[in-house]
């Protein structure tokens, strides 16, 4: 991964997120406020935008800026929460311009874990990172075969949102009505599952 | 509402300029920028900075103390809201002396994610940071849960011990340290006989009957132990006290400072009367207070009420408190 991949890949995701927009504030709406879709499609058209304009090689650096474009053109927690997984990337990269397939996975990987810490969240939740984590988890596992590993991760996050159902939330407005939340797909995970969609189908298109 | 303001928009730069016109000669804004305020006065070179960050609407709390002897800066957010986490960044690189910043605040959660999303950027950079949280509000939940309690008056004896410690030229380290331990041995808990009202909100944070006083309640409004019928100075006093000590046992020999603190619109008088009966309780129990502290000093805008603080001290902390600290709102040179 280089800065222009990285761009690529942020922009597969954007689209993602622009395709799905409407999607994400309906299942927002039902035990949230309703602006997932807004917040994300918003935040994720920026970071591409910044991305495909900056003329940084750092990717450490890069993505740190990323990051914070990102926050500021989505100030929802789950913006502040992305942010999060943006900044642990980006120590994890920091001083290196080019990272191998794993060397990316494993930044990833400290990524998420930097949301659980810093946002204070475990799998299991009803979150994001019911997604995000076996989408990381798959990556890094399969990283010796890049084009599997995108495969599987996006299945694996698919999977892992679509495992939200059955969760009682604890985070958020939707732990205020924590026992109704049972039954209901959480919107933040379908976020972290258009991430690895979005990364699966830019490496495809790559081949 | 009626508050003596201009609008409630301009409500937090109108304070702001205010302060600057005001102490300009101690304090300053960084590059002109109302949500930060930086300590003008001297400091030893390559000393650990020390710095907080709070909504607007608690005056002298957060940005009162920023001065000699405590705070090197402050963030200001809107009235009851964090700052956002870019002007924490602008302030922690401000406040770095090569030594690292201690980033010192209440536990709520808009400051502890601004905090925490600042400190990642700066740490990016290499500046070192340390955080320590202020959860002294016994209120706010019980002892199984004390990492979830607010950060309320007790906040004050934390920035007067950190900027102390930074002061001795202590390492980030130990200064973080000495912080953690003298809130480990502080514990605040307040009363409340009449709301505030928000100025961009323009209405009062909650109501209570005028013969009610809300036991336990937050600098927020946030709802309390219970309700009860208005009490006496002296049985508010038993049952802060009691309630504090049941947290914070004390024997006889120990010594302690003390702070009763009005939010906003109860007299000096009848904080005096309420300190007067924590001095009787505690010296009943040969306990000695050490600098009181009596007056305003974290405070809900027009809200009426008290709370009460109690800090253990030991030897280093005793030195720590006594050191002298200036700041436009804050001396502990008449203590």
């Amino acid at each position: 991964m280089n800065s222009k991949s990285l761009a690529g890949m942020i922009s597969a995701i954007s689209v993602q997120m622009t395709e799905n927009r409407d999607y994400l504030i309906e299942l927002d709406q039902v035990n949230g406020d309703g602006d997932l879709g807004i917040s994300m499609d918003d935040g994720y058209r920026a970071a591409a935008g910044f991305l495909a304009e900056a003329g940084e090689k750092d990717l450490g650096k890069l993505i740190m800026a990323c990051g914070k474009v990102f926050n500021a053109s989505a100030p929802s927690s789950l913006g502040t929460i992305t942010t999060f997984g943006f900044m642990g990337m980006a120590k994890a990269l920091k001083g290196k311009e080019e990272a191998s397939f794993e060397e990316a996975a494993l930044a990833m990987l400290a990524g998420v874990e930097n949301i659980m810490a810093k946002a204070e969240c475990k799998v299991g939740e009803k979150t994001f990172v019911d997604a995000l984590y076996p989408g990381v988890q798959a990556l890094v596992e399969y990283a010796g075969d890049p084009a599997a590993a995108v495969t599987k991760a996006a299945a694996a996050a698919a999977a892992g949102s679509e495992a939200t159902r059955q969760m009682r939330a604890v985070h958020g407005r939707a732990a205020y009505s924590a026992e109704r939340s049972i039954g209901i797909l959480d919107g933040g995970s379908v976020v972290g599952a258009l991430i690895f969609k979005g990364i699966a189908e830019y490496c495809k298109g790559r081949k | 509402m009626k508050k003596i303001i201009n609008s409630a928009d301009s409500f937090v730069q109108d304070t702001m300029e205010g302060i600057i016109c005001a102490y300009g000669d101690k304090v300053k804004l960084l590059n002109d920028d109302f949500r930060v305020l930086l300590s003008d006065y001297p400091a030893k070179a390559g000393k650990v900075g020390i710095v907080t960050a709070g909504g607007s609407g608690h005056l002298p709390v957060f940005l009162g103390y920023v001065g000699s002897g405590m705070l090197d800066g402050c963030a200001v957010g809107d009235v009851f809201a964090s700052p956002a986490s870019d002007k924490m960044v602008d302030m922690i690189r401000a406040c770095d002396r090569g030594s690292g910043v201690l980033c010192l605040y209440g536990n709520y959660n808009g400051d502890k994610f601004n905090f925490r999303m600042a400190c990642e950027e700066v740490e990016f950079d290499d500046i070192e940071t340390e955080t320590v949280l202020v959860r002294d509000d016994v209120a706010s939940s019980p002892k199984e849960n004390a990492d979830k309690r607010r950060g309320v008056a007790g906040m004050v004896y934390a920035f007067k011990i950190a900027g102390a410690a930074a002061d001795k030229m202590l390492n980030l380290q130990e200064v973080a340290a000495v912080t953690a331990k003298a809130l480990d041995n502080i514990r605040s808990m307040g009363v409340a006989l009449s709301p505030c009202i928000v100025p961009k909100a323009g209405k009062p944070t909650f109501s209570i009957a005028e013969d009610e006083i809300e036991v336990g309640m937050g600098i927020h409004g946030e709802a309390g132990i219970e309700v009860r019928k208005m009490m006496t100075a002296d049985e508010i006093a038993e049952t802060l006290v009691t309630t504090i000590l049941k947290d914070l046992p004390l024997v006889s020999g120990d010594e302690v400072s003390v702070m009763v603190n009005g939010l906003g619109a109860t007299p000096m008088e009848e904080q005096l009367i309420v300190y007067r009966k924590v001095y009787q309780i505690l010296a009943d129990r040969g306990v000695k207070i050490v600098m009181p502290h009596i007056g305003e000093y974290a405070t809900s805008m027009e809200m009426a009420g008290l709370s009460v603080t109690i800090f253990k001290l030991d030897g280093e902390l005793k030195e720590l408190l006594q050191a002298p600290a200036q700041t436009p709102f804050y001396t502990n040179a008449n203590k």
